[in-house]
């Protein structure tokens, strides 16, 4: 079923608590948005299949789990993401500020060194706008990140925002290969499927490949 | 400075060990107000994974003392309330040396600038981008060798366990991660080969039918013996009559009756049981069974290491528990618990007193006054950075090795060796984990292992400079390559095959796993212990599984987790997803148990 996908990608939300991680995800995967975003209980990821310049991949996109809140992500999180998206709050320059911390978090756990990095200047929306569009970029030109602003209430910016992350990734050589089209983020990793090469392997519910325990020495006699 | 957390919860869970974690991820799950703490800025405990920097860090950490300066005047207490301050004397480490066997940078021989091709050459894995003159010294320099400087910069690239373990294929956290699909947040790889010492040399044990078809040391009769003996203990398992007149004997003592070849008996028992002359009949057969369980299941051993080290594991339940709801908050101390007619009632933590109906304490944070025995099983580790593997070949990627004493006075060591793509170091380097109960203090338990696998002395400078003069001034790089031929040839016919150069080392105590609580010690504190003896994880999910039985005695242990796919998301108006996958995993979860069962 997944027979033309290039590639599946990881990729990482990051940012402080309230600046709309969860509804840039949201929005982008289901095309909703709620007023009254409730952290949502068991999700973990969403998962989206995107052409871009006629490659489909499919995106593994990684929430929080509200583990940002007390800075409190846990290193494995980080690890093999491709993209991150970094979002802050254009009306709360707190968030902007913070920033900083989320890029050296990122960079310290963050086992590929070449993960490209959006910027997200998220409620363009809102009035009260606090950081201007000129300060967002200039963070963005010096810490050589991408650059967006988005709204999830309107949907401003977020496709483009996946789209722009995706096409950069796509075009960077050594940070993705086909390989990992064997390991089915988010399609459940029934079927015993196994990595080869640089990953390891997962471990999966094989009871329906091979339905005895078998084991080699026995197969002997 | 301090966050503020809101102050109710059902479960409290203090410290993020193996434990402590499962069982955090486990309340979760069922829908449990859960909020985990740990003091520590790091996730794990005496269960971390660190890089070479964290690691020194944690070092340096420990040398100062962390004083809980709270006192029982300072907490507001309500009528008939009690305060245990909590300490953390029950996970102290001791007895820590750290030593390198090579240079600084600054101490190694200046190269001279004849050397420029031999630097074009390049290793290729170029680690840094910049390009600063410093830079381009050490190159030439370090094209081989390593310096305390080479490591440290390449500190990102090592993952240093604490309490190194595997997986049983079949075992129970393998089969645990699969059940309530946390498995998608961990990567393992196959252990590649478990090794013996027989004969005075290191060989590999064949573990799947290639291999004893391809092994040459073991006859036909015996690969017969062999197969016959494992039959019975995997299919008859410890009860059956053929294990009735050894209730009370060793394994060894039954061995003896089978008339078994030394070779045979040799991997049965030191291989494949892991067992000493002490070992009961029993414990061996159960060993002998779960090893070959768990054959043929991934790779070519039993037995799976979890990629970038055990540490990642506990951080992978503490990711379900946050999915799930559950608060995080780590750099928190707990000062102590709030005790009211045998109920633990509150933590009491900086300026907050939290409220809950389950206090789940890792052994770092008990109030002395609930400690019955300090517990005997303690624990010595030796970490060996080295620059080969004991026993070189195709598959020296991931090895075990277990060894049995020499003396009555030694205890058996476990040794994992990791290699190139474990993510535990730098290509070209291993890291050699020693592990064994202890009984004086951990350089002292496993020198006689150490110096029979390693050299741990220092390197003569000099020799540094000599083997670098080797490969610098020769020009073509084919000619350097029949010089290093050479070498080695001249190496291995003075000596077998050369020991691995120890390059850094680590010694440490871990404190007791079994520790023992009162009896008067409140039915809602729940004790989690740090690692145990035990090759894999088995100790810490059973004790978690326990722990939340006598929390939730009627609700699952974490059930299967829904993917991503299977969460139905409903409007603001309906708090709360709905799993479509629920009810349907539960079935089939029973319709596993009941597989297994006949
Ligand atoms: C559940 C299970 C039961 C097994 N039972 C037995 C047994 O009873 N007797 C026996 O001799 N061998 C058994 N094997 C196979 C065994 O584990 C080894 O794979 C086999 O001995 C070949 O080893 P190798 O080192 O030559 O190749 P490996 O490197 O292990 O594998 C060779 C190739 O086969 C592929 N491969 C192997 N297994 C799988 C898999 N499960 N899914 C996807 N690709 C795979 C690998 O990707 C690789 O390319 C079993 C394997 C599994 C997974
Ligand atoms: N007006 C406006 N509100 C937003 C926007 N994005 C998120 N929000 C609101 O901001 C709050 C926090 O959003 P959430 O996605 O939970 O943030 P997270 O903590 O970063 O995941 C919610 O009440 C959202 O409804 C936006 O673009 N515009
Ligand atoms: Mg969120």
């Amino acid at each position: 079923m997944d027979q033309d996908v290039l590639t599946v990608l990881k990729l990482l939300m990051i940012g402080e608590s309230n600046v709309g991680k969860s509804s840039i995800l949201l929005r982008f995967t289901e095309d909703e948005f709620h007023e009254n975003m409730q952290s949502t209980v068991g999700m973990d990821y969403r998962t989206k299949q995107v052409t871009i310049d006629g490659n489909t991949v499919k995106l593994a996109i990684w929430d929080t789990a509200g583990q940002e809140r007390f800075r409190t992500l846990t290193p494995s999180y980080y690890r093999d993401g491709q993209g991150a998206i970094l979002v802050y709050d254009v009306t709360d320059r707190v968030t902007f500020m913070k920033l900083e911390t989320w890029l050296n978090e990122l960079n310290t756990y963050c086992n590929k060194t070449d993960i490209i990095k959006m910027v997200v200047g998220n409620k363009i929306d809102l009035p009260n706008r606090e950081v201007s569009t000129e300060e967002g970029l200039q963070f963005a030109r010096r810490h050589q990140t991408l650059y967006i602003e988005s709204s999830a209430k309107t949907a401003d910016g977020i496709k483009c925002c996946f789209e722009e992350l995706v096409q950069k990734i796509i075009q960077t050589p050594g940070l993705w290969d086909r390989h990992t089209l064997i390991n089915s983020y988010g399609n459940g990793n029934m079927g015993g499927v196994r990595h080869r090469g640089q990953r390891g392997i997962q471990l999966a519910d094989d009871t329906q490949l091979y339905n005895r325990p078998s084991n080699c020495y026995c197969s002997l006699i | 400075m301090e966050d503020y957390l809101p102050n109710e919860y059902d479960v409290v869970v203090v410290g993020t060990g193996m434990t402590e974690s499962i069982v955090a991820a486990a309340a979760s799950r069922i829908g449990k107000k859960v909020l985990h703490l740990d003091s520590d800025e790091y996730y794990g405990g005496l269960w971390a994974t660190f890089n070479f920097d964290g690691l020194q860090k944690w070092i340096e950490d420990l040398k100062v003392s962390k004083s809980s300066a709270k006192d029982v005047s300072e907490v507001d207490l309500e009528l008939e309330e009690k305060f245990l301050k909590t300490s953390n004397e029950y996970s102290t480490v001791e007895n820590i040396e750290e030593t390198w066997y090579i240079s600084n940078d600054a101490d190694l021989p200046v190269v001279s600038s004849k050397d420029t091709q031999t630097d074009s050459t390049g290793d290729g894995s170029g680690s840094g981008d910049e390009k600063s003159d410093d830079d381009k010294v050490e190159k030439k320099e370090n094209v081989k060798q390593w310096s305390i400087d080479r490591i440290r910069k390449e500190y990102r690239k090592f993952n240093i366990d604490l309490a190194p373990k595997l997986l049983f294929a079949r075992g129970e956290l393998v089969e645990l991660l699969i059940s309530s699909n946390i498995a998608r947040y961990a990567e393992f790889r196959a252990v590649s080969r478990v090794a013996t010492f027989m004969d005075g040399k290191l060989t590999q044990v064949p573990c799947s039918r290639a291999d004893v078809f391809a092994n040459k040391t073991v006859s036909v009769v015996e690969k017969r013996m062999l197969m016959q003996l494992l039959t019975s203990c995997m299919e008859q398992g410890a009860d059956s009559p053929e294990f009735d007149g050894f209730r009370d004997k060793t394994f060894l003592e039954y061995l003896n009756t089978k008339n078994l070849t030394p070779i045979v008996q040799h991997y049965v028992v030191q291989a494949i049981a892991m067992a000493t002359e002490k070992t009961s009949c029993r414990d061996g057969v159960n060993r002998t069974k779960h090893f070959l369980n768990s054959l043929g299941r991934y790779g070519n051993t039993p037995f799976l290491w979890p990629m970038y080290g055990s540490g990642e594991l506990p951080q992978c339940f503490c990711r379900l528990c946050a999915v799930f709801g559950g608060v995080y908050c780590l750099k928190r101390q707990l000062d102590g618990v709030v005790i009211h007619k045998n109920k633990c009632k509150a933590i009491i933590s900086g300026k907050q007193r939290i409220s809950l109906e389950h206090l789940v304490l890792g052994q770092g944070h008990l109030p002395p006054e609930v400690v019955a025995s300090e517990g005997e099983q303690r624990i010595s580790r030796g970490i060996f950075i080295t620059d080969k593997s004991i026993m070189q070949g195709e598959k020296e990627n991931l090895t075990l090795l277990y060894y049995p004493p020499e003396q009555p006075d030694q205890e058996p060591v476990t040794l994992i060796e990791l290699g190139p793509s474990t993510n535990a170091c730098p290509q070209g380097l291993f890291m050699v984990h020693m592990t064994c109960k202890r009984t004086t203090n951990a350089k002292e338990d496993l020198a006689y292992v150490v110096n029979k696998f390693l050299k741990a002395e220092p390197l003569d400078p000099l020799a540094i400079r000599s083997s670098i003069h080797s490969h610098t001034q020769t020009v073509s790089p084919d000619k350097r390559h029949i010089q290093e031929g050479d070498q080695d040839n001249r190496e291995e016919s003075t000596e077998e095959s050369p020991k691995p150069q120890v390059l850094w080392s680590l010694y440490l105590n871990l404190p007791a796993s079994d520790i023992k609580l009162n009896e008067s010690t409140p039915s809602n504190l729940h004790l989690c212990s740090g690692p145990d003896l035990e090759l894999d994880f088995d100790f810490a999910v059973n004790q978690a599984k326990s722990i939340f039985e006598s929390m939730y005695p009627d609700k699952d242990f974490l059930p299967r987790a829904p993917d991503p796919e299977e969460i139905v998301l409903e409007g603001e108006e309906a708090p709360g997803p709905k799993f479509e996958g629920d009810t349907e995993a539960e079935e089939k979860q029973d319709v596993e148990k009941a597989e297994k069962e006949d």
